[in-house]
This record gives C-alpha cells, structure tokens and sequence, in this order.
C-alpha cells in the first residue's frame, strides 16, 4: 500500500525479443543442436521476464534470411494451450507457440544454396513498429518501459548500415534501449546501436551457460541496472561502412551536402546527385600545414 | 517516579501515557501476510508452484534478480559474492531485500568450505519456482481433460455476475441488503458474515443487531482489489477453524490468480474440503459455477491478480475488451459533487465525506466542505482515500477534460489539494512517549542534566525558566543512571 509501490506497479515493461534463427550462421551449421538449446534458453528467458511482474509483455520475433515473423503472439487468436505440468499457463503458451511457429517457419522457408546474411536492421525495424503499436494502446497514465534483445551467430553486415542508423536513432529518440548478445562474431555496428540507446552489449566466447548470462546482463531493466554490476562496457569501434561497397572504413570521403560516405572519390555523389567542382588533387595537406 | 528520593533531593519524573489512536484498517501486502507466518508454514506453502510464483512477484526488485541467478546454481553462492553483484550506491536498498528473503525463508544461510558463509536458495522454493518457470511436476488442476464447454461464458458476463455477487456483499455492510432484494436476489452466508464480524469491519450491538464499524467503512473506500484481498486474508485467518488447510487455500487463491480470464477449469480431483472453498469463492463472486455439481468454474476478474491492484483493473492494455464502465462521479472545482446512482451503497459511502444536498431518482448532489471532509477524517479515513474512491469513480467524462489527461487524476487540481490540506491542518502534533524531570533544585543540577540529555540525544523538550525537561521512553534509563551517578559524586 506504500507510496513506492503504487509507482512501480503503475509500469510495465515490454520486451522484444529477436531471434537470429537464420541457417547459415555459422554455429547453426556446424551443429544444429546448438539452434535447439538457444531456442530453449531464449524462452526461459522470456518466461523470467513474464515472471518479474504480471504486467510485463513477450514479444519474440524470428529473423530469417528472407523474411520476418513473430514467433509470439500469434497475431489474432492466441493458441489454445490448457496446464500439462506444473508450469504456468502463461508460460506453456510462450512455450508452445514459439516452437510450433518456429518449426513451422524452418519448414517452409526456401532452401539456401549459399550462405546468405540475415536481415536483422529489418527485424529490429519490425520490433520498433510493434513497439510503437503497443504504446499508442496503453491505457493513459501507465508508464511503459521497452526494449530490444537481438541474439545473433551472424557476422557483421555492413550492408545493412543505413538501416541500422535509422533502426538506432529512431530507438533513442523513442527512449528504447537495444541490447545484444553476439554468440559468434564480434558485431560493431551493432554494438555502436547499444552504445546509442544505453543497451548492453555481450559477445559470448562459449555458448554454454547461455541462459545464465542472459538471465545475469539482460533480465534486469535498463532503469534496474544501474543498481547491479554488469559488464563494463568496452570501447566501441565507430567505424562507418562506405555507401559505394558497404565496407567498414576509417578514413573516408563524405558529401558536403547529404553527408554520404564514400571510401573512394567520386565526382557526383551517388544518394544527391551533388556536383562537385574541384577534381584534381585534393587541398588537404597545405591546410594541415596551416593547422600545425 | 522513584529516582532521586534518596539523599538529597532531585528532580522528579513523571511519564505521561500516550494518547491511543482510533483503530485503522491495516491492510497488509503478501509480503507481510507471509512475515507474521512461522518458518514451517512457509516452509510447507512453497510445496505449490502457485504460492512460489506469486511470492517471488512480490519480492523487491533486486531480491528477484538474486534469486533468478542462483536459481540454476546447484552449489551454494558465497555470500560476498552475491554482495558483489550489486552496486555500491544502493547497498541500503540491497541489505533490505537481502534481509526480506531471509524473513521470507526464500533462502538461507549455509556454510562451505572454506569457513565462508553462504546463501542457498531453500530448496522447496527452488523446485517449485523451476517447476512453475519451466514445467514438470503435477498440474495446478485437471482442466487439461475438460472438453469443450457448451455454453461457454463471454468475460463480460463473469464481470457482472462478480460485481452482482461483491456489491452483495457491500450492501449487506450498509444495510441495505434488504431492501434491494429484487435486485441482488439472494442475502449472503452465516459464513461470510462470521469472516467480516470476525475481521471487525462489522459488530454485534446488542440494540440494533449487526452493524458496520470505522474499519468497516474504511474498508468500503478501498478499492475492489484491495477489498478482495483484504477480505480473502481474514477468511484465511478463519479457515483453520473450518478444518481447511491454509496451504491448500492459499495455493487455490493463487491458482485463480494467475489462470485466464474467460475460461474454464475443472474442479476434478478437488478434495470435498477444497470443493466447500470453491462454493465460498463462488458466493463472494470470485469464481463463477453454473450449479454447485458441476464440474467446472470460471474465475472472473476479481480472483485476477488478486494481490496486485493495478494489474486486474482495466486492462492494462485494452486491446479489444473496454474498461468497464464503473464511474459515475463528477467532482467540479467549486467542490459540488454529482453523481449519477440510485444505489443507497454509494450514497451512503458519498455521505461519509460530503454534505448531501438533493436527491434524484438517479442523481445525487452533494459538497464537500470542510466540516465534511473533517468528520470524516475524525472517522479514521484518510485524505488519500477519499481522493483515490472519488478517482476510482470519477465518471468517464470527467477523465477527458484537458487537465485530466495531463495530470493523470481526472479530479480538479484545486479540490484534491484543499482535501490534502485539510487533513494536513489535523496532523499539527507529533506523539512522542516521554519523561518529564522537574522540580529541579538547582540550576546546575538541571544544566548538567539537560547537557547530558542533549549529548546522548534524547532530549524533547526543556524550559529553563520552569526548570523542566522531557527524555524520551528510551532515553529515561541512562539518563537515570547518570543523575545517581553524578547526585551521588556530589556534583
């Protein structure tokens, strides 16, 4: 009945949970177990955030190499799941409805030849949206706190850098906060995207103890976790991908006008068609001289 | 009194008892329901999933955290080393949680080698709570072998029939049961009148038979969920005597608490014990039976969430079901009150803080004034829930105007602050129990007695031109033990 009480039941906590699920991660395919037992820690997981507080939301979204899909809930009619054992009925249903519409996902997606990125900036895209329909049918005065959870064995894909910036900007300026957990490769745009929005970010060297470290850095909220000690956060490479070849560069050209990054010089900008005047050698080095 | 008579005289004392304050409704959370149990009856209560699952929501949040991380660790964790997983800034709030799962018996202090202490989860509560996360074990109940309904019951029909049957219950506190017959059908049990006898919201009186107390209109201002609870604790309080286990009641509660609204479950296997609880649950309208026989019930939204209030009432998100349309007050900043109800339950409880002015066949106007918010607040009832039953109540209109939707109370500003100021210009004392040292004989004798008082801070009050000075209750004794000490020296 205490005052604090009353305001911290008035929240409730939303989290989106995405799935890298595509085969052609690299741990997938040396061992397809590996896909199962990550599976399993992502919804026990989930069940522990449902457990924190009875109003807190699941969202779990599987990203494929071709396409996007919830996992859980089921859009419209939710599947109807009566107590087996002792687990909470809530929870048999997370259970039940991301197995079912993840098996059902692997099945029918096309076959792959070669080995293909996932589209993660998509996903989280789609989590944003969801997010953002979630919160506009809120009840008046219940504050709502969300986020998103990428877990991924893909590599990096600077291919898809403009939309991680936009999924990222849009996410901080919604006061979203992005966490990560790498399970193979280090992933610096993604880590760039956590540093933005005040997520966390975790590359795991092993996958055993998955659900430990997901319970341990992950579980609690962002407002939670500044009173418990999580892993420091390492320094973050910053470096941009060029928009001619999507490769991560340190040095590179940008547009005067539309801020495009070019890693080589290019007379027209190729996103504004801006014209540029001077092709011959570049003024840098007398202007440093100056400077200096 | 006694001190100082003996050699030359010294100042005497003497306590002042104090003033007894009128009997408030204690409402207690889970957490302090489960604190003034004893270790074994926790013990025995986390043999259920339910009663593991609904304990570990109610823990503080970094205790919820501790006890997530060393759900899966086999071995116990060193306790230095769970002090280390939180941050230094918030180790008061910390220490607090640590000390709420050991009240709780949640865990428990365990030596490892080494000589170092640590924490071990109990080991009932951490099958059950794994149980409850991830399966295993026995299901809550049979519903599993249920078939279909055929005449299943939509969620608005279990929201007016618990209403109906809660309202009854109300109307029976006020009196009014009676001459609303027609409406609510049906009066309520010997039993529950025993529950709220015994939970002294109602009394015998000799003249006129059973009647409502102070705590008992308190009660009334609460909100649905708070009353549920608030009632369904003394019943439990009572269910020993009925022979009922207050294990398997509890884990029943809990059990509706976290099934989902608008659908059916099956009372097969229930112990003939469990099955008089259902019938109990299903009079106060927690639980809805098509006849006593059958074989299945459908909770409604008061067995929801039933220890957490903000989770059952209108939907968190309303996705499809609309919040029902419960609010028939209108309060305007001249303090007026309107509301649209014939129920003699609501005025009666509109009565409590306002001056009535006129009656409608389906409208009441009242005023809230000072001298009738103060009777009120003379009645026990606190500003807070006066303001939180007029919100409550507050008519659907009223939380559409501008300032309601910015503010998030839809009352007017001006009329929540006066009702707040108010009871604030009744809470000009503070009670502290103390001693009074006087008749001192002389000015260093009381010098030295005030400076020793004020050094060891107990001191309240002193004048010196009187010569008196007030300790505290606890302070009494040192500074007794001083005054021989020092009289004795001579000093």
């Amino acid at each position: 009945m205490n005052k604090q009480q009353d305001v911290e039941s008035n929240k409730f906590s939303l989290l989106v949970i995405v799935l890298d699920t595509n085969p052609s991660q690299r741990i997938v395919r040396q061992n397809a177990q590996l896909l199962t037992q990550c599976v399993d820690a992502i919804i026990a997981f989930g069940n522990a955030h449902l457990m924190q507080c009875s109003q807190n939301k699941l969202a779990v979204l599987s990203c494929h190499h071709h396409a996007t899909d919830f996992l859980y809930p089921l859009p419209g009619k939710q599947l109807d799941v009566r107590q087996i054992d002792g687990q909470y009925e809530v929870f048999s249903l997370v259970e039940k409805t991301v197995k079912q519409r993840l098996s059902h996902i692997i099945t029918n997606s096309p076959k792959l030849n070669t080995p293909c990125e996932s589209i993660l900036a998509g996903s989280m895209a789609m989590a944003l949206c969801y997010i953002s329909r979630i919160q506009r049918n809120a009840a008046a005065g219940v504050k709502m706190h969300s986020r998103i959870l990428v877990v991924t064995g893909s590599n990096e894909c600077a291919s898809q850098y403009m939309t991680y910036m936009n999924v990222f900007f849009t996410a901080q300026k919604l006061g979203i906060t992005i966490d990560v957990c790498a399970m193979d490769k280090t992933m610096s745009l993604l880590q760039q995207g956590c540093d933005i929005t005040g997520g966390q970010y975790l590359r795991l060297t092993q996958l055993d103890g998955l659900l430990q470290y997901l319970l341990w850095v992950f579980l609690p909220d962002p407002q939670m976790r500044q009173k418990l000690v999580l892993p420091p956060a390492t320094k973050v490479d910053y470096r941009a991908a060029c928009f001619c070849h999507r490769e991560l560069i340190d040095i590179g050209y940008v547009c005067s006008v539309c801020l495009s990054i070019f890693c080589k010089f290019s007379p027209i900008c190729t996103t504004c068609h801006t014209v540029f005047k001077i092709p011959g050698p570049m003024p840098i080095k007398p202007k440093k001289k100056k400077k200096v | 009194m006694s001190d100082a008579k003996a050699g030359r005289s010294g100042p005497t004392t003497s306590t002042y008892a104090l003033i007894p304050k009128p009997a408030n409704l204690q409402c207690m959370d889970l957490q302090e329901y489960l604190r003034t149990r004893t270790a074994e009856t926790l013990e025995k209560l986390y043999n259920y999933p339910t009663i593991c699952l609904a304990v570990y929501r109610e823990l503080p949040e970094i205790a919820r955290q501790f006890v997530i991380r060393i759900l899966f660790v086999e071995q116990p964790v060193p306790q230095a080393v769970v002090a280390s997983w939180g941050s230094q800034h918030y180790a008061k709030e910390q220490a607090a949680s640590t000390a709420c799962l050991t009240e709780l018996n949640v865990w428990r202090v365990t030596a490892i080698p080494g000589g170092l202490s640590a924490w071990e989860l109990c080991p009932t509560f951490k099958k059950n709570l794994k149980i409850a996360l991830l399966g295993g074990g026995k299901p809550w109940s049979m519903s599993h072998t249920l078939e279909k309904d055929s005449k299943p019951r939509d969620i608005a029909f279990l929201d007016t029939y618990a209403m109906a049957r809660w309202r009854c219950v109300l109307h029976y506190m006020v009196g009014t049961g009676s001459s609303n017959k027609a409406q609510d059908s049906e009066g309520i049990s010997p039993d529950a009148v025993r529950i709220l006898l015994h939970a002294n919201l109602m009394k015998r009186d000799e003249r006129d038979g059973i009647t409502i107390t102070r705590q008992g209109f308190q009660f009334l201002l609460l909100d649905t969920q708070s009353q549920v609870w608030h009632f369904m604790l003394q019943y439990l309080d009572t269910c020993e005597e009925r022979g009922l286990s207050l294990p398997d009641c509890l884990s029943m509660l809990f059990q509706l608490s976290f099934s989902t609204l608008g659908r059916d479950y099956s009372s097969e296997g229930m112990s003939p014990k469990m099955l008089t609880f259902l019938q109990h649950l299903r009079e106060f309208g927690l639980v809805f039976q098509r006849k006593r026989k059958e074989g299945r019930f459908y909770p409604t939204r008061l067995a929801l969430n039933v220890t957490n209030k903000h989770a059952a009432v209108p939907a968190v998100i309303a996705e499809d079901d609309k919040a029902q349309e419960s609010g028939y007050i209108v309060v305007e900043t001249n303090y007026r009150v309107y509301a649209y109800t014939d129920s003699p339950l609501q005025v009666a409880v509109l009565g409590l803080f306002t001056e009535l002015l006129y009656r409608f066949p389906n409208l009441v106007v009242g005023v809230l004034t000072r001298d009738s918010v103060r009777q009120a607040l003379r009645g026990g009832i606190t500003a807070d829930q006066i303001v939180s039953y007029l919100e409550q109540y507050s008519h659907p209109n009223m939380k559409l105007t501008e300032s309601a939707i910015k503010s998030k109370s839809p009352l007017p500003p001006t009329v929540v602050d006066q009702i707040k100021l108010w009871e604030l210009e009744r809470n000009r004392f503070t009670y502290t129990e103390g001693v009074v040292y006087n008749q001192f004989l002389s000015q260093a004798d009381f010098v030295t007695l005030r400076d020793y008082a004020q050094s060891i801070n107990v001191l309240v009050h002193m004048n010196e031109r009187t010569r008196t000075m007030v300790v505290t209750k606890n302070g009494h004794d040192d500074v007794k033990r001083f005054w021989k000490r020092y009289s004795k020296s001579g000093g």
